[in-house]
């Protein structure tokens, strides 16, 4: 089964570092060696925002008032339980610090 | 033995049956690693499967008053290293040399401070991470070790390096627990004879020489999950998974072997199919007949990477000009399955790149599978006549004279040649060899279908419309609702070109206008689903779809209308975490079929408990007896109004038009069809391989 992780910084998330960027590095290469990780990435705190009522369709141009409890990056694992993906989300919180993380199960294609 | 951290991180103790699911979560994880540092620690694999399993108890014991620690892992294996110095004292104690001890004692003690909140991924040394590597690489060779029977070491795989327990095994290999134990047992006893060198990473040359037999493994443990077509045990889809880990570990351990990606690769695109495999009833679709937009873009993209990475290996690099080294058998097959992932419809397949493909895999692998399917690829690519010709020339191998697919293919090839009678000779013999009960009655079902056409005077050349058209709809892989809608096709074609025509002399723009004819007025899905199942009869009789005759046709967006799943049905309606209400209103809507308009509009007045009915206009509404106590729940204290209300008063503006609409008991409004429909989407959601949720529709339709 797939999960969707998706971490959030807070106000005491720690600006990132050398030390952080090089223990991510190893995290994801580990991960993606294992055949867990399956796609991962940042997301930039700028975008688009399309809202729909109706038939009126309004799009707007980020940033957002909010940008701070906006989801800054993702990874998409595939693991044998719910457990797994917790255990996983666990040691990411562990290399990032302060912040939050939502981790939720995929279903599809 | 004292437990080596306190809870931290603000775990606090948790309960057991989530502490048991943590600790199963990080030993899937970690058993690898964990394991394989303990093989080069005791040089026993025995005694390392003993220590990883005594670890796993202490953590079942301690963590649920301890908490779950920060960083488990950490915590896992530095108990079961200081279990294993502990029994490394013992035997020195007993009469070992001291060489042992010490070494094992120095890979023990530093950094293995579960305290130590960086004891995971990340703070240890680029060494230390290559040393990992060469421990678990070590170990997977070990347990597919050649001293071992194959059997062996697709138990000690899944144990030592999947992190399965024996149970999980048994279950995953459908044994008994007592046999993966006996197996277990077995081959640490064979190990223990052999001379094993515990320490280093292996060199190229052991390398190269025994990869083979861990590929080997992987993939029958992935084939062994990935044949499972029976969508109730879950647990095989599982294995699957484990043995794309391991695949993928495995390319890690070893990058510069190119049969280790190529595996990957091929791995990654046969799972890429697994949801396109099953059709709704769980019976197998054929890889022709799949639909193509299920395939998992993302597994098919992690193959094609995989496969350039083995392509890139085998070129070597790029300055030193050397030839390409010959393809080995994983990569030759992963190319086969790029060729079918790249195709976007069946006829789009490039038969001829397939053929040449499986004729370099039957130099490597001359099995009879391979060179059966490299006829069929001939077949396809070249025309029947030159699959056949490969076929008879391996009618007279001796090794295949039993074969049953041998004159299944060639009665396929035949057919398509239009030599029926030859064709109905082939199936019965096919039909005598097979020892599989349904294969049989499917290969002796079309040669009756192809008698019954002869009889009607049916002859060269080529066989008519409706002799093709009944062998098609006689396939045994046919479920029943495919073979009824195929049908309902074919009967417009053949009563509009007549039976008799030779499917040969058929042309695209005869078929175009009988499509005109029958459906050019109707619904965009519908042109599409006769299209369809002309489509899937043109592969199976091997001639082009009428693309330009019979287009496809743009059809709206429209809700998800596939079959519920029955048994994620069975538990939701039983869930006792659904309100009463939706639970009543599902299951009066399942078991009487009626209209979900009729339903929704039934009102208490109607009901006729004892009989469990309710009076809907002149007809009634029936239900189970089980699911009367639900329906008095509802009504419970009320003896009139609507049978099914909102959970909320409407606001006095919002009050519905039609006083029937309000119970005049309690103030609420009458159940909404589309409230009712988001909530049963909303619920349906996670029964839904799609994710979509079902629409109440679905309901009438029965398990």
């Amino acid at each position: 089964m797939r999960y969707l992780m998706t971490a959030r910084s807070t106000e005491t998330t720690p600006a990132p570092d050398e030390k952080l960027f090089t223990e991510m590095a190893a995290f994801v290469e580990e991960m993606t060696a294992a055949g867990v990780l399956l796609a991962t990435g940042g997301l930039a705190p700028e975008g688009v925002r399309l809202v729909s009522r109706g038939d009126e369709l309004t799009v707007t141009d980020g940033p957002f008032a909010e940008a701070k409890e906006a989801v800054a990056g993702f990874a998409l694992v595939e693991v044998g339980s719910k457990e797994e993906a917790v255990e996983l989300a666990r040691r990411f919180r562990r290399i990032v610090g302060d912040g939050e993380s939502t981790v939720q199960q995929v279903f599809g294609p | 033995m004292t437990a080596p951290s306190g809870p931290r991180g603000g775990h606090p103790a948790a309960p057991a049956p989530e502490v048991h699911a943590a600790v199963s979560a990080v030993w899937r994880l970690e058993s690898a690693r964990i394991t394989a540092a303990l093989v080069r620690m005791v040089h026993d694999v025995g005694a390392a499967e003993e220590l990883a399993q005594d670890a796993m108890v202490a953590a079942l014991e301690q963590w649920p008053a301890t908490g779950v620690p920060t960083n488990p892992a950490a915590w896992l294996t530095t108990v079961a290293k200081r279990r294993a110095v502990d029994r490394i004292r013992q035997a020195e104690r007993e009469e070992r040399g001291h060489g042992e001890l010490a070494r094992a004692l120095e890979t023990a003690e530093p950094r293995d401070d579960p305290a130590s909140e960086d004891g995971g991924a990340g703070s240890d040394g680029e060494d230390h991470e290559a040393d990992e590597s060469a421990d678990i690489l070590r170990l997977l060779l070990l347990t597919c070790h050649p001293a071992l029977p194959t059997r062996t070491r697709i138990a000690l795989t899944l144990r030592l390096l999947g992190g399965l327990t024996r149970e999980e095994i048994a279950r995953a290999l459908l044994l008994d627990a007592t046999t993966v134990t006996r197996r277990i047992a077995e081959g640490r006893r064979i190990l223990a004879r052999q001379r094993v060198d515990f320490s280093g990473a292996p060199g190229p040359e052991e390398l190269g020489e025994r990869i083979g037999a861990a590929l080997e493994v992987v993939y029958l443990v992935f084939n062994e999950g990935y044949s499972a077509t029976s969508g109730e045990d879950l647990i095989r889809p599982d294995l699957c998974l484990t043995a794309l880990r391991l695949g993928r570990l495995l390319a890690r351990l070893a990058p510069r072997e190119p049969e280790a990606h190529a595996l990957v690769a091929l791995m990654e695109l046969q799972a890429s199919r697994q949801a396109a495999r099953t059709g709704p009833d769980g019976e197998p679709v054929q890889l022709h007949e799949q639909n193509r937009g299920r395939w998992d873009p993302l597994l098919i993209r992690r193959g094609f990477e995989a496969m350039l990475r083995a392509r890139d290996l085998l070129a070597g690099p790029p300055s030193t000009g050397e030839r390409p080294g010959p393809p080995g058998p994983y990569l030759l097959q992963a190319a086969i399955a790029v060729c079918h992932a790249q195709a976007r419809t069946a006829e789009e397949t490039d038969w001829a790149q397939i053929a040449a493909l499986y004729q370099a895999l039957a130099h490597l692998l001359p099995t009879p599978v391979v060179q059966l399917n490299r006829a069929v690829a001939v077949g396809r690519a070249e025309g029947p006549q030159a699959g056949l010709d490969l076929v008879d020339a391996l009618h007279l191998d001796p090794a295949l004279q039993d074969y049953h697919l041998l004159p299944s293919v060639r009665a396929d090839l035949l057919l398509r040649l239009g030599r029926t009678a030859e064709a109905t000779t082939e199936f019965r013999r096919a039909a005598g060899l097979t020892r599989n009960d349904a294969e049989r009655a499917f290969l002796l079902r079309r040669a009756d279908a192809l008698l019954r056409a002869d009889a009607l005077g049916v002859t060269a050349p080529g066989p008519s419309l409706g002799a093709a058209a009944d062998a098609f709809l006689g396939r045994a892989e046919l479920d029943a609702s495919s073979r009824r809608s195929y049908a309902q096709t074919l009967r417009r074609l053949r009563t509009g070109l007549g039976d008799t025509v030779p499917l040969a002399e058929v042309t695209d723009d005869q078929i175009g206008r009988v499509f005109r004819t029958a459906w050019g007025d109707s619904a965009p899905a519908t042109w599409n689903r006769h299209r369809a199942a002309l489509r899937s009869f043109c592969a199976w009789a091997g001639r082009e779809t009428p693309a330009d005759a019979v287009p496809r046709r743009a059809v709206p967006a429209t809700a998800h209308r596939g079959p519920l799943p029955g048994p994620g049905l069975r538990s939701l309606l039983r869930d006792p975490t659904v309100p009463a209400r939706d639970r009543a209103l599902w299951r009066v809507l399942h078991e009487s079929g009626a209209t979900v308009a009729a339903v929704l509009a039934l009102d208490v007045e109607d009901l006729d408990p004892s009989r469990h009915r309710a009076r809907s206009g002149r007809a009634f509404v029936c239900w189970h007896p089980e699911t009367g106590p639900l329906v008095a729940e509802l009504t419970e204290g009320r003896a009139r109004g609507p049978l099914f209300l909102s959970a909320r008063r409407p606001a006095p503006a919002r009050a519905p038009a039609d006083a029937a609409d309000l119970c005049p008991e309690t103030g609420r409004r009458r159940l909404s069809y589309e409230r009712a429909e988001y909530l049963f989407k909303q619920a349906t959601r996670r029964i839904d391989p799609a994710g979509r949720g079902f629409t109440l529709r679905t309901l009438r339709s029965g398990y």
